[in-house]
């Protein structure tokens, strides 16, 4: 202890001495650090194979890196042959079989994958001849085989299968196709069907047609010296013939002509994903690039940015909101403002999205907000200096691209000359509100009842129905097959007449319910008793101690949660005491009650009834029987199920609950149920 | 030339010329208990201010749990120098980016600056140790939003529950057995009080490691360091539980129905000892020997020849106290999960009976050269690596001596720790289904 104390005084000591540090103020910046930025050697092969080279030797390794710049290629009924080219290149070539290629690969621990139209490998620069000459030869000699073809289809097929339920996929393919229309390279979907067009032949072809070095790059960084480089590449690729990719024009896609929402059902969703999307002409070298890129940035640029602060900081809608903003100098592009949300409040989210849109477009950034989202880009060029890959980047941007040769030594100096009117020109240009395709996809039968009653500016947002694919269809309808003259007191008095009658439940003024789950191993114990006379009391308890508890008697109640107690405020007390009576439905049997309609629970189609904003229940169509009460609030909905009905005392009590809260899911067996009897008066005090 | 804390000059130029980097570091403790770890590299004009937390998922009340990871969200809130809501702008406005973790065993928060925002960085880190706003504003947003990032990550998403259903069966009395996520019950039932708790008992400097990594000056910034969290108290001493798992004897089946997928998945899952143990890093190898790259065992024979899955992949998750070993697959045309547990079992049972040969095990020990050589690229990694070596293995410096632990391995370790972990009875074998088709 005296150690400890003595260490603290001759802390306090030195902390005393060298107080100068103010905590209350951010610190200031140091000076700018100094910017070095170095150009790539390069050669340029006969047939067209321009290579940038990078030597780094801080660690010895090396990687390569071939792109082909073609033009997006749309692939029509065919879709899907890319993938097959992408997956069949890389597999040994025509003199190394497949199984030699990969395990020399694993051995020397060094990875190569290829694409379509393109291709990279990373390893030990000690094996960088070994790798150029295999990539090399598995570039220019491919060995496409019908086995292969064959386990790559099945392989496609399964992957769409398994894709099927995956909502996010979904949305993200949907949106795509929806602004981009089906036709475009940038909007067309993989399905079954096209992949079922595909043969071997069509796979080589598309290889030979754009597997080819006109617009072909290679970029060479590391542990390498660049004599030795030139020398290897050409002896490796100079056997890569010259040819040109054939070019078709593309289709030109147009924004819709008023601002409407999309719809896609997604029945297993439990976040509604939302894309507030509409199309952009922007090329890197656009003089208000730049200034687009701010703009972008501003709204829904990471965690400062104005679409996060909103939905997920103040109004905790979602993990996170963004925005992003594409470039192409061959075809239109997107820009996007993008949430996952919880189904209750979609269309809120929808609206909020909308508004930040609008009033970027509309009203002029803050200096602050400018001067903030500089420091971001002029922070990020800086730290993407450690990354010899960089400077490579930069020189095939300004490559491809069409930049000025400066572009990036110019930089810094372009960012910090962009005012708040370049900002607001930029966002009027490629924000559009009044022009938007708001996606939404997720559980119609919870969201699309709010979502078309969305309106923004005073006006209504209409919603139109589209399928994963981007067909136009019809509203999908959950309240189907109602049958003719079923209503909610109908529903509820089959299910009282299922469960014993009318007479026989009137007669019961008391009941007392034991119920067990068992929680990580932990045993949960549910008790419940409820009477006539406004009396309820639920214990919720683990190993004796109580977890929750919730008292009602009367007009006054009471809950603990986890040994706190506290008063049942007046608007906890109604909803409770309209859930106190053993029967609850038989107090509403005067028209209170309103039938939803047929919904689909795990299977089962039930009748939904409706008793007020937060509390419905789901009778089973066939047997009358109540098989779920649902809770719902601004937080999410809870379900409490109920099975395996059983008799006692003259009426039938289900005997397996089940929970869930969320994700959260808790299985009571029933243990004992006591009718009339078991309930006193102490019971709610 | 780079000053070198390590090694002598000399060795430091001999060590350039061989394989791998060494990469040079300083540590100290501060009077308050906080251990600093200084990495210089000046190549580039950045800078990496780091600190992690001994706390993860396993340190919680197994009735309140995700706490660990809440406080990952709680402590970007603000603090007593910081207004609510500009932590995230400030960083990108003085253009950082920054982000935290948290795993069962740790939480790791971090900033990447300019090399002139150093001091931003370190008061930054400093204020969240020193001077946290834990509100009820802040918690109840945050309590929101976690429910957001679990229905996303895990709720909505394919497959994605299955490491709760592996943990729960491989964990009966280790914290392990719940996920970092934690329980949104839980959550949802916390007081501030329980916050301002859990808060108190492990946010202290005596259980942190501060990690400065990249473009700075080694005394100015020393001295920096002092001035920021010198002045924070140490923390009282910190209990931990020891908790101890029985030897698992027979098959632990489970199932689970994921509304999210088509395709159903078999995963076997085996308990397996603490990473500090040399086992731990040998269960390294065997994994990269089956399941990693197109030559590997299963993903050769299962995806590769006898096309019977569509993925085969393998985490061998190593961990402070226990890790988990986990194979799965999903199945290609009309494979039953039962044919994949078998011929996981025949690769398993042939390095149980056979050693590996010699040429497969030369393949692994470039592999993971390579991973070495790969893993120390940048000061983000780095101090990652330095923080997490120190805290969760206690020893810093096996950022540089980690590749010799592999190399020691032989075949006949191979051998030896696939006979002592991996046998069908000692595991966990999870049929992760689809939602069955509702009848019409």
């Amino acid at each position: 202890m005296k150690k400890i104390y003595s260490l603290l005084v001759i802390a306090l000591i030195a902390f005393n001495l060298q107080a100068q540090v103010d905590r209350s103020k951010m610190p200031e910046a140091g000076p700018l650090p100094e910017i070095n930025l170095s150009e790539p050697q390069r050669f340029e092969l006969k047939n067209g194979l321009k290579v940038l080279v990078v030597e780094n030797h801080k660690l010895p390794r090396v990687s390569i890196q071939l792109i082909i710049d073609n033009p997006p290629v749309a692939e029509g009924n065919k879709a899907g042959v890319s993938s097959f080219v992408s997956s069949l290149l890389g597999n040994g070539s025509k003199s190394i079989s497949k199984d030699d290629f990969n395990e020399e690969l694993d051995f020397m621990g060094a990875s190569m994958s290829f694409g379509s139209e393109s291709a990279s490998a990373f390893a030990l620069s000690k094996y960088f001849t070994r790798i150029v000459e295999l990539m090399a030869d598995a570039s220019i000699n491919p060995n496409f085989t019908q086995e292969e073809f064959d386990k790559e289809k099945e392989k496609i097929l399964t992957g769409l299968k398994a894709d099927e339920k995956n909502v996010s996929s979904i949305a993200s393919k949907v949106q795509s196709t929806l602004a981009y229309g089906q036709k475009h390279p940038y909007g067309e979907q993989v399905t079954e069907e096209t992949i079922n067009n595909i043969t071997l032949q069509d796979v080589k072809q598309f290889y030979n047609d754009y597997f080819v070095p006109a617009n072909a790059y290679m970029v060479i960084i590391g542990d390498v010296n660049f004599k030795e480089v030139k020398k290897l590449i050409k002896e490796n690729f100079v056997g890569w013939t010259k040819a040109t990719p054939p070019s078709f024009s593309l289709p030109t896609p147009k924004d819709v002509q008023y601002t409407q929402i999309n719809f896609v059902d997604a029945p297993n969703a439990v976040q509604s994903e939302i894309a507030v999307e509409n199309l952009v002409n922007l090329k890197k070298n656009d003089p208000d690039y730049l200034a687009a890129l701010m703009a972008n940035r501003i709204l829904g640029g990471g965690g400062s940015g104005r679409l996060f602060l909103n939905l997920r900081e103040d109004k905790a809608y979602t993990y996170g909101s963004y925005s992003s903003i594409g470039n192409d100098k061959n075809s239109v592009s997107r820009f996007r403002a993008f949430a996952s949300v919880r189904n209750a409040v979609t269309d809120s989210a929808v609206v909020e999205i909308l508004s930040e849109i609008d009033k970027i477009a509309s009203t002029p950034v803050s200096e602050e907000e400018l001067s903030a989202a500089k420091a971001a880009y002029i922070g990020n060029f800086i730290m993407a200096l450690e990354k010899p890959s960089t400077m490579a980047n930069y020189a095939l941007n300004i490559e491809t691209e069409g930049l000025d040769k400066d572009y990036y030594k110019t930089y810094l100096e372009k960012v910090n000359a962009i005012t708040v009117a370049d900002v607001e020109n930029a966002a009027k240009k490629y924000f559009k509100s009044s022009n938007a395709r708001i996606v939404v996809t997720g559980k119609g039968s919870e969201v699309l009842e709010n979502l078309e009653k969305v309106t923004f500016k005073g006006q209504s947002v209409p919603v139109k129905y589209f399928d994963r694919y981007g067909n136009a269809v019809e509203k999908p309808k959950y309240d189907v097959a109602v049958p003719e003259g079923v209503d909610a007191n109908k529903v509820l008095a089959d299910y009282i007449a299922a469960i014993g009658g009318k007479a026989k439940l009137e007669s019961i003024t008391s009941y007392y319910i034991k119920a067990k789950a068992a929680v990580q191993g932990q045993e949960l114990l549910l008790e419940i008793k409820k009477t006539t006379s406004n009396q309820f009391m639920q214990n919720v308890s683990m190993m004796g101690n109580s977890v929750s508890k919730q008292v009602l008697d009367g007009d006054s109640g009471f809950m603990v949660i986890q040994g706190r107690k506290m008063d049942m405020q007046e608007a906890q007390i109604s909803a409770i005491k309209a859930e106190s009576a053993p029967f609850p439905e038989l107090n509403f049997l005067n028209g209170e009650a309103t039938l939803k309609g047929i919904e689909d629970f795990d299977g089962t189609k039930a009748y939904v009834v409706k008793f007020n904003d937060t509390k419905s229940a789901a009778y089973n169509t066939k047997t009358g029987l109540k098989i779920a009460d649902i809770t719902t609030t601004p937080q999410g909905s809870a379900t409490i199920s109920y099975t395996d009905y059983k008799e006692v005392s003259g009426v039938q009590f289900p005997f397996i609950w089940k929970q869930a809260m969320g994700p959260q899911k808790f299985d009571f067996n029933v243990t004992e149920i006591k009718v009339n009897e078991g309930v006193t008066a102490e019971d709610f005090k | 030339m780079k000053r070198n804390l390590f090694l002598s000059a000399s060795l430091f130029c001999a060590a350039l010329t061989m394989q791998a980097q060494q990469v040079a570091f300083e540590e100290y403790d501060l009077d308050n208990g906080m251990h600093v770890i200084l990495h210089q590299d000046n190549t580039a004009p950045i800078v990496t201010t780091s600190v992690m937390y001994h706390v993860g998922a396993k340190d919680e009340n197994p009735e309140k749990t995700g706490f660990a990871h809440f406080f990952e969200h709680l402590l970007f809130e603000g603090t007593k120098n910081i207004e609510r809501g500009k932590w995230m702008e400030i960083v990108s406005s003085n253009g950082g980016s920054n982000n935290a973790n948290t795993t069962q065993d740790r939480t790791y928060y971090y900033e990447v600056f300019p090399s002139n925002k150093l001091e931003l960085g370190l008061w930054l880190e400093s204020e969240r140790l020193m001077h946290p706003v834990i509100n009820q504003i802040g918690v109840d947003t945050q309590k929101e939003v976690v429910q957001e990032e679990k229905r996303m990550r895990v709720d909505n998403s394919p497959y994605g529950k299955f490491r709760e259903q592996i943990g729960i069966n491989l964990f009966k009395n280790h914290p392990y057995r719940w996920q970092t996520i934690g329980s949104l019950e839980h959550l949802a039932n916390a007081t501030l009080e329980d916050f301002k708790d859990f808060n108190k008992i492990y946010y202290v400097p005596n259980n942190a490691v501060l990690v400065v990594a990249g473009d700075f000056e080694v005394d100015s910034t020393k001295k920096m360091i002092q001035d920021y969290f010198g002045p924070i108290p140490r923390g009282k001493e910190i209990k931990r539980n020891k908790y101890t798992e029985e030897p698992i004897t027979s098959t632990i089946k489970a199932s689970y129905n994921d509304p999210n997928i088509q395709i159903p998945a078999i995963f076997t899952a085996y308990r397996t000892p603490a990473n500090t143990e040399k086992d731990a890093y040998v269960l390294d190898m065997i994994s990269t020997y089956l399941t990693s790259g197109k030559s590997s065992k299963l993903y050769k024979s299962l995806v590769d020849d006898k096309k019977m899955a569509l993925q085969v992949f393998a985490f061998n998750n190593s961990q402070e106290d226990y890790g988990s070993y986990i194979i799965g697959a999903l199945p290609l045309g009309n494979t039953s999960l039962n044919d994949l547990i078998a011929e996981f079992d025949k690769e398993i049972a042939k390095l149980q009976t056979e050693l590996i040969s010699e040429k497969d095990y030369q393949k692994l020990q470039n592999k993971f050269e390579n991973n070495f050589v790969n893993s120390n690229s940048g000061v983000e990694g780095i101090a990652n690596s330095l923080a997490r070596n120190y805290m969760l293995f206690g020893d810093t410096n096996l950022i540089n001596t980690e590749i010799e632990i592999y190399k020691a391995i032989t075949r006949e370790d191979i051998k030896n720790v696939a006979n002592k972990y991996l046998k069908p009875n000692q595991r966990v074998e999870l049929e992760y289904l689809p939602v069955a088709k509702p009848e019409n």
